[in-house]
């Protein structure tokens, strides 16, 4: 039995778990405020607020239902826009339609999802973050600007500090039903379901993969959900490792505090990886197993001492997450095993990390080319170096060789121009729809550059790094930066 | 063409109405309009509700999600419907077996395309047609639920005979290449009437060439206006395939019974689709009804009943229940229309002070296995240059079909005429404005350039003058696009004794604001708020009205819509007239109040007169009525020229070949504004389509497959929020006292400059100009030689 509550109603349901909750919400409870615009997770018109109870309080979060697999919902507060119509408009709702936000109207439910979850964050409001509150909306009619309009308004009639009030607050003001009091004791009620794990079953977690790729198959096969158990681990600091455990969102993972304590500049990876929903829903288990070449969690990690742990009858194994890839799609992992968790060795106090993408779109895309580097140092010389790079080779590769060559030495312009030379040997990217084998080496040039521009804007110039970096028309160039041009994410 | 004077009202009588651009040339000018239409309608300045940023009418029900688009509808007993297409770009059906889907539970009826008719369970390939593109459809079933058709489609028994295929425009073109048709095809002007006519020829897989438009043929002697040229430019555009990417897919729900076809359709013309289907199954026009209430996006590809509305119409006839048939996203990207590539050769020849002395065009595009690819209209209207001739022509391809997309034609021809005049001034020593200010007779777009780049501070930059590796750079690029006047647009007022009021019309509303403006007009004329008018429309049980699509909508629905409640309010007042003795005519509504305006002691509320109503209702409904202006007239016929001009500033990453368009300014008039706030919303879209088509959305086929590589919407890539320039609107009033609203189009306007802007102000920024529609990062670097 799957049992959550829908807007204001507890459903118990034995539809197959893995039932898009959208159809589910459209076909079974004829909810029809959410739409399928592309039942692929990018367009947002399918948005809906889940809720979870954390700590005694609810914490809601935007996802797309179109990927969401029906059990995902268990025990949790899934909320649609028709669970958020009051007697009067809500702000959110108001600000849509003086702005004239809803043109042909068909991504306004999401739309109106995606920034009532703005309100119900608690984090520092900006209006920066407004706007990319709708990172995850696409809209074909208004070319955004009225959203836009929409969103800062919205921004603007909520209060800074939220901290712990965000719900009592909103419902206070009108902006919520007040049936969003009760919810908590509701959705507490509902008993956990940790069931065993059945060895040969698809293994299923966010959704924004598999039910992509394979939805019937897995509305016929009953698989294993293991966000759930995966949830229990969470991400715990044991001495010098951190365990971060393989259900875990995306979200979950960039915007944790101890793992930001310890990697510096990781929160602010986040804008460039997915959008906000599939952020909230795309786990790490999922993000590795899939075996992409750019999956951007691969990239980051491998920046770090990780070792994946792997669990199945046979009992627990781990291996280093270098080794865990062996060839295009393929990784060291039995179909009966399943990805528990990373253990990451906690870097020491003086880690630098990077990370870097480019693909065809800033947003919501996945990368032409990503890269991360992880620096310790020893006085003045670099004393470890991992540098990871994906879209390069058939694997997330770490570059060992590179890595290898720049331990012991100073930085240095010069010293940077002789590590490209090695890394283009290290590398083997192949012509794709992300772009041509030349261009994704002229870009992993860049980016690795621009790694040390970012850590060290007083020690490097960009005009001598590129007189080492082999391109003699640019000599003349000058570095400025930019955002959205070159993209500096830390 | 028609007789100007055929439609011409027996009784006339004379207006004068306001003429020009307010702030600039603003005059009066004396029509003669046919005597049962309402006094001219003063400029925006003095009106109530008309000119206003009202906000949308049907607001609450979109931000509520109560707005019920036709994947909504739910009726009892629905059916779920779906495709078989093929997985061969070009293939002959051997055999086809389809008796085990007809027997699998849960499945109610099955239908072969082209041989819907008939119920057999197998079909002999040589009575089938061809399979000219991957993903064409083949066969359809309906069943109880998604999956179990699904299923069914599984149980089709398919044998195929692959046949070669040629996807590429250029390789199409080559002699041998495998042919798309061996007969010739019908001209269905698929594509929104550019391109080929019936009286093409059609060789190989070209047809063509066709060397007119409907603004006429060649002119004058471009051989010899080339000799006359001081200066002549010959440059090769290319520009990609893009998708229409409607959010709402394709769809429709069909409900056959016994006295009445009822078809809910997310589509741009309910009339058409009705015709469409009245046409295809016999049936009488009063029998068939169309609804389409909210619709979630067309942009040209939602003409008629089309594949979805004709394949859910015989599943219900046949299973005698309602069918839903709505495309998935893959589908959409694939079969439900594109707007066609180009391949254009443009040569411009100049006297030294820019006079155009020839312009000369041969374009080739390829619609797939549809028509209308061409795009020589701007080459031919935009500078009209006396020396003109073009060449089009259509290129067969392996490839879902075209459909009209915003300004058809004209988006491909802006980027090649635009950067080719922006060449021009650069080879003549002249500001791109300046330029255009001796080339270009259209007064509006004299006005727009000089308002723009007082907006925009156009001075243009020298080429590669920033010294870092980002570069900025400005552009400009200008639109052209025709007044179409479409007289059969009917629209019926009701005011009921209650004092409420109603606007019904078969004219729908696909996100624009037609349901908005249509409040605005009759509110103004009765004096009320928008929000007091009920708007019924998007409905053929209404009066008929036209499609939505060619920027048309909003000229031709205004005009009806103010003349019926002009008509209803005179036979409302009648009774209200005879006792304070005075004319109808010398009575004024404004603000909710009904007075006499010689003595406005005599007055009482709008509710208060409509109690005095002799009926429980007064009805009146009025249609399009012929052009004030003496323009020609007739049911569809282009008069007039929308101009509008747009800046846009990039910033170009010379490392990583990241563009970035920083800022877009857009200047536009569509005579009257009747709702600004809505206009902007409309400009914004374009502009937004326009960077989408400039930098990143491409079709993309596997030449080797013959496939679709990017299907969804992770892969074809659209613009997010976060990637949008700061876009600043400017609207310019424009009077031509033309109809009884004045009012002139804006949406295809809107998305015709942007891309050959943005090209300019790459070009302006890298020093390297980019021939090739997208601009990718990748061709930037190339055309750097970094790569």
């Amino acid at each position: 039995m799957i049992e959550f509550v829908l807007n204001r109603q507890l459903i118990c349901t034995d539809k197959p778990a893995a039932m898009p909750l959208l159809d589910f919400i459209r076909r079974e409870q004829r909810l029809t405020g959410a739409k399928v615009g592309c039942g692929e997770g990018d367009c947002g018109a399918c948005l809906v607020l889940e809720g979870r109870l954390e700590e005694g309080r609810m914490q809601y979060r935007p996802i797309v239902s179109c990927l969401t697999p029906l059990a995902n919902a268990h025990g949790r507060h899934i909320v649609t826009v028709e669970g958020l119509n009051l007697r009067h408009l809500s702000p959110v709702q108001e600000a849509v339609a003086e702005h004239s936000a809803a043109q042909c109207g068909f991504c306004t439910p999401g739309v109106i999802v995606a920034l009532t979850a703005l309100c119900l964050s608690e984090a520092p409001l900006s209006p920066e973050k407004a706007i990319a509150a709708l990172d995850g909306n696409l809209c074909r009619c208004t070319g955004y600007q009225s959203l836009k309009k929409a969103a800062l308004a919205v921004a603007a009639r909520l209060p800074v500090e939220r901290q712990n009030r965000a719900i009592p607050w909103l419902i206070e003001q009108g902006w919520l039903p007040a049936y969003f009091d009760a919810i908590p004791g509701q959705v507490a009620q509902i008993p956990r379901c940790s069931p065993a794990f059945a060895p040969g079953r698809p293994i299923l977690g966010g959704g924004t993969d598999l039910l992509v790729q394979q939805a019937g198959q897995l509305m016929a096969e009953a698989p294993n959900l293991l966000c759930e158990r995966w949830e229990i681990g969470g991400i715990c600091e044991d001495g010098d490792s951190c365990f971060i455990g393989g259900g875990l969102p995306i979200a979950a993972i960039l915007e944790n505090r101890t793992l930001n304590r310890h990697i510096p500049g990781l929160g602010r990876c986040a804008p460039l990886i997915a959008s906000t929903p599939v952020r909230n829903m795309g786990t790490l288990g999922g993000n590795l197993a899939n075996a992409s070449p750019i999956a951007d969690l691969a990239i980051i990690f491998l920046a770090f001492e990780t070792r994946v742990l792997l669990n199945g009858p046979s009992g627990r194994r781990e291996l280093p997450l270098e080794d865990f890839y062996l060839a295009y799609k393929q990784i060291d992992k039995s179909p009966s095993e399943y990805l528990e968790g990373l253990r990451l060795r906690l870097p020491g106090a003086r880690r630098l990390f990077s990370f870097e993408k480019v693909s065809k779109r800033t947003h919501l895309d996945i990368a032409s080319v990503n890269t991360a580097i992880g620096l310790d140092f020893d006085g003045e010389t670099m004393s470890r170096v991992r540098l990871s790079a994906g879209g390069v080779s058939p694997v997330p590769l770490l570059l060992r060789r590179t890595g290898a060559f720049l331990e012991g030495k100073m930085i240095s312009e010069s010293v940077l121009g002789r590590a490209n030379a090695l890394m283009q040997e290290e590398i083997s990217p192949i012509s794709d729809i992300r772009g041509s084998a030349d261009y994704k080496r002229l870009l992993l040039r860049q980016l690795f550059f621009a790694h040390f521009l970012k850590l060290f804007p007083e020690h490097l110039s960009f005009e001598n790094i590129h007189n080492e970096g082999l391109l003699a028309h640019e000599k003349h160039s000058r570095f400025r930066a930019r955002e959205g041009a070159i993209r500096l994410s830390g | 063409m028609a007789n100007p004077d055929k439609n011409k009202a027996l009784n006339t009588k004379k207006l004068k109405m306001p003429f020009g651009v307010p702030g600039h040339n603003l005059t009066e000018i004396e029509r003669e309009v046919p005597a049962d239409e309402p006094s001219a309608l003063p400029v925006n300045e003095k009106l109530s509700v008309v000119g206003k940023r009202v906000k949308r009418v049907d607001a609450l029900q979109k931000v509520t999600g109560a707005a019920k688009y036709t994947a909504d509808i739910q009726l009892p007993g629905m059916l779920y419907g779906k495709f078989l297409r093929s997985p061969y770009p070009h293939a002959r059906i051997k055999s086809l077996d389809v008796s085990a889907a007809r027997k699998h539970p849960g499945v109610f009826a099955v239908i072969v395309q082209g041989k819907e008719g008939e119920q057999k369970d197998q079909y002999d390939g040589k009575e089938l047609p061809r399979l000219r593109f991957a993903g064409q459809a083949i066969a359809a079933v309906a069943a109880e639920s998604m999956n179990i058709a699904r299923e069914a489609l599984g149980l089709i028994k398919v044998e195929y005979e692959p046949l070669p295929f040629v996807v590429n425009l250029d390789e199409a073109r080559k002699p041998g290449a495998p042919l798309v048709y061996e007969e010739v095809i019908e001209d269905r002007g698929s594509a929104g009437d550019v391109g080929v006519t019936a009286a093409d020829e059609q060789k190989g897989n070209l047809r063509g060439p066709t060397t007119s438009s409907f603004f006429g043929g060649p002119r004058g002697d471009v051989e010899k206006g080339f000799a006359e040229a001081d200066v002549i430019l010959e440059k090769e555009y290319r520009t990609q395939v893009q998708t229409h990417c409607c959010l709402e897919t394709h769809g429709a729900v069909a409900d056959w019974r016994p006295d009445m076809l009822t078809v809910y359709s997310s589509n741009q013309s309910t009339r058409d689709t009705r015709n469409d289907l009245v046409e295809l199954f016999g049936l009488p026009t009063s029998k068939v009804r169309v609804v389409t209430e909210f619709m979630g996006g067309g942009f040209g590809s939602k003409f008629g009943a089309g594949e979805t509305g004709v394949a859910a119409t015989w599943l219900s006839k046949l299973s005698g229940r309602p069918v839903k048939l709505m495309l998935e996203r893959e589908e959409e990207q694939i079969s439900a229309g594109n707007r066609p590539n180009s391949h254009q050769i443009l040569k411009v020849g100049a006297k030294k002070d820019g006079t155009l002395t020839a312009v000369d065009l041969l374009s080739y595009g390829t619609a797939g296995v549809g028509l209308g690819a061409g795009v020589g209209r701007v080459a031919q209207d935009m500078y009209v240059c006396p020396n003109f001739k073009m060449a089009q022509y259509d290129v067969f391809t392996h490839a879902g079909p075209g459909q009209a997309f915003r300004a058809p034609g004209n988006v491909q021809g802006a980027f090649a005429m635009e950067s080719l005049i922006d060449e021009l001034a650069e080879k003549l020593d002249m500001d791109p404005l300046a330029l255009r200010d001796k080339i270009d007779a259209n007064d509006i777009r004299r006005i727009q350039r000089k308002a723009g780049a007082e907006k925009f501070g156009w001075k243009r930059r020298k080429a590669g003058a920033d010294t870092g590796p980002v570069k900025r750079g400005i552009g400009v690029a200008q639109a052209t696009w025709p007044r179409f006047v479409e007289m059969d647009s009917s629209v019926m007022v009701r005011i009921n004794r209650s004092g409420s009021v109603e606007a019904l019309s078969g004219v729908q509303d696909i996100g624009t604001g037609t349901k908005t403006i249509i409040a605005q007009v009759v509110a103004e004329e009765l004096g009320l708020k928008a929000e007091d008018i009920t708007i019924k429309i998007g409905d053929t049980n209404y009066p008929d009205a036209l499609g939505s699509g060619g920027s048309k909508t909003a000229e031709n629905i205004t005009p009806p819509a103010r003349n019926a409640t002009y008509q209803a309010k005179l036979k409302m007042l009648q009774g209200v007239a005879a006792a304070w003795q005075v004319d109808v005519e010398d009575i004024e509504l404004k603000n909710g109040e009904v007075f006499v305006k010689a003595d406005p002691s005599k007055k009482m509320t709008f509710a208060e007169a409509a109690k005095r109503m002799p009926t429980s209702q007064v009805i009146a409904t009025a249609s399009r009525t012929a052009d004030y202006g003496g323009f020609l007239s007739g049911s569809w016929l282009g008069h007039g020229r929308l101009g509008a001009v747009q800046f846009a500033e990039v910033s170009v990453d010379t490392e990583t070949g990241f563009i970035k368009v920083e800022r877009v300014v857009a200047v536009h008039t569509c005579g009257r504004p009747i709702n600004p706030m809505q206009l902007e919303s409309q400009i914004n879209g374009g502009v937004i389509m326009g960077v989408g088509y400039a930098l990143l959305e491409d079709r993309v086929i596997d030449p080797n497959t013959g496939h679709q590589v990017n299907t969804g919407l992770d892969t074809y890539k659209l613009p997010y929020a976060k990637e949008i320039p700061q876009i600043e609107c400017v609207l310019i009033e424009n009077y031509d006292a033309h109809s009884s609203t004045d009012v002139a189009g804006i949406g295809e306007p809107a998305n015709i400059a942007t891309a050959a802007a943005i090209a300019n102000a790459v070009y302006n920024a890298i020093g390297v100009r980019i021939y090739e529609l997208p601009i990718t990062p990748q061709k930037v670097l190339a055309a750097l030689g970094h790569i």
